[in-house]
């Protein structure tokens, strides 16, 4: 060791010194590469196509007639759907919703057929699994549009059997009619929607946690005056030197999930590939030095590292992408953004819904700058913990 | 005579250990910090996150170029809606947009400029929803909205329209009934997001601090040696199976405690869905707790010290929220991962939970999780057992 610090500058010692600690450990392989690009794996393959189609569901037709077999088969053209159970009481049909067994049943009442041709009240009823929300919302949507129509029938049927025109008809029952148009996702399918943001909250929980563990393990393993060192005592070429390989080795993986997600699983983009990457490197980098934060707070390995974990799963809810944030406690709303993640999750959805621009997220972009900044100012306190050793036997 | 007496020994060493095992984890910061941060204040924050629950009032905006009198009660009945609110009436549609690209609106509601003329023409009258998709409850809500300010709209303006029909046909077809339609959702009655997802985030949190508490002590035990003491009375698979069970119920001990609160008493406080039977629940948590300690110590071979295994750990919890197929369907993932569901202790034990306690599930109902994870608790307390053998084996040579 000694010798590298003699013969080069210090900046090179921290690095070759990290190249070597880094290639001596099989864990540094396991977290830098093969865990991110397990997830990498995780979040394209997951979702199958993406599509929420055929899903179980049932029907129980108590009528039994023309009409109601008719609306089955009407039922079994929707491609959400697929109709797998058919049952003679409405008791097995919420059996089997709850064994998971389907996913929602439609029932077709008794004397459904003679209660619709002699224009009596009747109704159709559907039943959907909402502790299972997503799909019990796939499944929603999907009976409304279809039921809806059908609900108009007898009156159709009435009104062409008297000479008047389907359209007419059509016109007079749904004078104001709607178009919906969900923006950038038109297919509202699952994988444009989760596959990459939930692929960056995964990984900037590695990211901080592999951090933490980099900088600390010197403390924890009692080779920080040694790191120190080859630094020449000066704390921002230890850490930057120290953290170099990572963020590089981040950065590439970072890149090949966005070619993985956008080039080969063809997910929408608006921009190029260019500013979606430079957006993945600085919330690298962000990342990185919010995790020497957080360490920074309090060097002791063992405890940090158990906040940590904790704060990286945060991210997962406070990216935004499940519940709107906005629509959260103001208190949480506001700590949402002291995670490199939101931000990032705010610039990559402008980039990719319609690439507005610059002027939309340069609040966001000088967040993410300023994560290393703030931690610029947390370099003199880490510098003098470790020099003081007090956070050695912690755990 | 003989038999009682190596009883007696082997329960005086199963206690010792369980004393020894208790000992560990009270003179740890970060296992303390682990159990009550995260068991206490995660499980408490993750449900003060997901109170708000359903979304009301998101914003959006409304492009009038009709400026007429059914425009106008449209936007009325939009903004009565309780998902969405009326942000403003935007005069164009640029205008909109931009307000849509700076994250004012979550969506827009365009309304053509012959909207009325159409109507009173006999046409159908069309309005057109933009929705964002950042978050799909966004778009739900805007959907769900639009929708039903549609539909009120028709059923206002439907005798308006009988003008339009042959005179002599307009009884006999408004005699004729439309067949009434109706939802329900099953098992949430809030419908909302929170209760929804923190049944499952419950279990799953179980499942990843038991997973770090022991992964950090037996990383503990192999990095300072002291994994060596187990060695002192050999190291046959009997002794062996005398370790894993008493650490195994030190810390089912410790988590029936943690499980009351988390599964028991947080359903209660924040008004979550639990019409299980506690009976039921007890009995599910038997299996799943075993599973998770043996899955956890069979794991031990790969924890070298005390904190790389959190390196390892942390960020498998949003992917046991979608193997357990609470978020997306079982049914639609690719083989490999219907499979994973069956190794993973969290993920069937998480979909049992959510069965017994948001949909009432009986025994019965939950057969194939139940049945799956008392399997995992089989060949997992063979696997821990043979994986703390050949550590310290390995620890001693």
């Amino acid at each position: 060791m000694n010798e590298i610090s003699k013969n080069s500058s210090p900046f090179y010692s921290v690095l070759k010194r990290e190249l070597i600690r880094m290639t001596s450990r099989r864990l540094y392989l396991g977290v830098c590469v093969i865990l991110p690009l397990f997830t990498v794996f995780f979040m394209v393959t997951i979702f199958g196509t993406g599509q929420m189609e055929n899903i179980p569901i049932g029907i129980v037709d108590l009528d039994q007639t023309a009409t109601s077999r008719n609306i089955s088969r009407t039922v079994a053209t929707v491609p959400t759907f697929k109709v797998t159970e058919y049952y003679s009481d409405m008791e097995s049909a919420r059996k089997a919703t709850q064994q998971k067994i389907i996913y929602g049943y439609l029932v077709i009442p008794h004397n459904f057929e003679s209660d619709v041709m002699a224009g009596r009240q009747s109704t159709l009823a559907y039943y959907y699994h909402y502790a299972l929300l997503s799909v019990g919302t796939e499944i929603y949507g999907a009976f409304e549009s279809l039921l809806q129509t059908l609900a108009l029938g007898p009156i159709v049927t009435e009104a062409v059997a008297l000479g008047v025109g389907e359209e007419q008809i059509t016109t007079f029952l749904v004078p104001v009619n709607t178009q919906s148009h969900p923006l950038y996702n038109s297919s509202l399918d699952y994988s444009i929607y989760l596959t990459n943001p939930f692929f960056f909250v995964l990984f900037q929980v590695l990211i901080l946690l592999t951090t933490v563990y980099v900088v600390g393990s010197e403390i924890k393993f009692r080779t920080a005056d040694k790191w120190l060192e080859a630094a020449n005592l000066n704390m921002f070429t230890a850490i930057v030197g120290k953290l170099l390989p990572y963020t590089i080795i981040y950065c590439i993986i970072g890149i090949f999930a966005n070619y993985i997600i956008f080039g080969v699983m063809d997910i929408p983009f608006s921009s190029g590939f260019l500013p979606l990457n430079l957006a993945t490197i600085l919330f690298i980098i962000a990342t990185q030095a919010f995790g020497v934060f957080l360490f920074s707070l309090f060097p002791a390995i063992g405890i940090i590292m158990s906040v940590v974990s904790m704060v990286a799963s945060l991210g997962a809810t406070l990216s935004g992408v499940t519940f709107p944030v906005p629509f959260m406690y103001p208190a949480v709303y506001y700590a949402s953004f002291l995670f490199p993640v939101r931000h990032f999750v705010e610039i990559n959805q402008n980039l990719l819904y319609g690439n507005y621009g610059f002027a939309y997220t340069w609040q966001n972009v000088s967040i993410l700058f300023l994560f290393p900044l703030v931690t610029l100012l947390m370099l003199p306190h880490l510098k003098n913990a470790i020099l003081s050793h007090k956070y050695e036997d912690i755990d | 005579m003989k038999i009682l007496i190596k009883m007696k020994s082997s329960l005086k060493d199963i206690v010792e250990l369980i004393i020894q095992e208790f000992k560990t984890i009270a003179s740890s910061y970060s296992i303390l910090l682990v159990l009550i941060g995260g068991i206490f204040i995660y499980g408490l924050l993750y449900n003060y996150m997901y109170q708000p629950n359903v979304i009301r009032n998101a914003p959006v905006v409304v492009v009038d170029k009709s400026n007429s009198k059914l425009s106008r009660e449209y936007t009325r009945l939009i903004d009565a809606a309780p998902q969405v609110e009326v942000y403003g009436t935007a005069v164009d549609f640029i205008a909109a947009k931009e307000l849509m690209k700076k994250n004012k609106v979550a969506g827009i509601i365009y309304i053509p400029k012959d909207f009325d003329t159409r109507v009173n023409r006999g046409e159908e009258s069309i309005f057109i929803t933009y929705a964002v998709t950042q978050a799909f409850l966004y778009y739900s809500s805007i959907q769900e909205a639009s929708a039903g300010a549609m539909l009120e709209l028709d059923d206002r303006y439907r005798p308006n329209m009988v003008v339009f029909l042959p005179a002599k046909d307009v009884l006999q077809i408004a005699a004729a009934t439309p067949i009434s339609v109706s939802g329900t959702p099953l098992y949430n009655y809030t419908e909302g997001y929170g209760t929804y997802l923190i049944p499952a985030v419950i279990m799953i949190i179980i499942f990843q601090t038991l997973m770090m508490v022991i992964s950090m002590i037996s990383g503990k035990e192999r990095e300072s040696g002291s994994i060596r003491h187990f060695a002192e009375q050999g190291t046959t698979l009997k002794r062996v199976s005398r370790i894993i069970i008493s650490k195994t119920f030190v810390y089912c001990i410790l988590y029936s405690i943690f499980g009351l609160f988390l599964a028991g008493l947080i359903p209660i406080i924040f008004q979550l869905p639990n019409i299980g039977n506690s009976y039921e629940i007890i009995m599910l948590f038997i299996p799943y707790l075993l599973a998770t300690c043996f899955f956890g110590l069979a794991g031990s071979v790969f924890f070298t010290d005390s904190e790389a295994p959190i390196l390892m750990i942390a960020f498998f919890s949003v992917g046991l929220v979608f193997l357990s197929g609470i978020s997306y369907p079982l049914e639609l993932m690719p083989w490999y991962w219907q499979a994973t569901h069956f190794i993973i202790p969290a993920a069937p034990g998480t979909l049992a939970f959510v069965k017994v306690n948001s949909m009432g599930a009986s025994m019965a109902d939950i057969q194939t999780e139940y049945i799956t994870l008392w399997i995992q608790c089989a060949v997992y307390f063979i696997l821990a057992c043979l994986a703390y053998q050949y550590n310290i084996k390995k620890a001693i040579k």
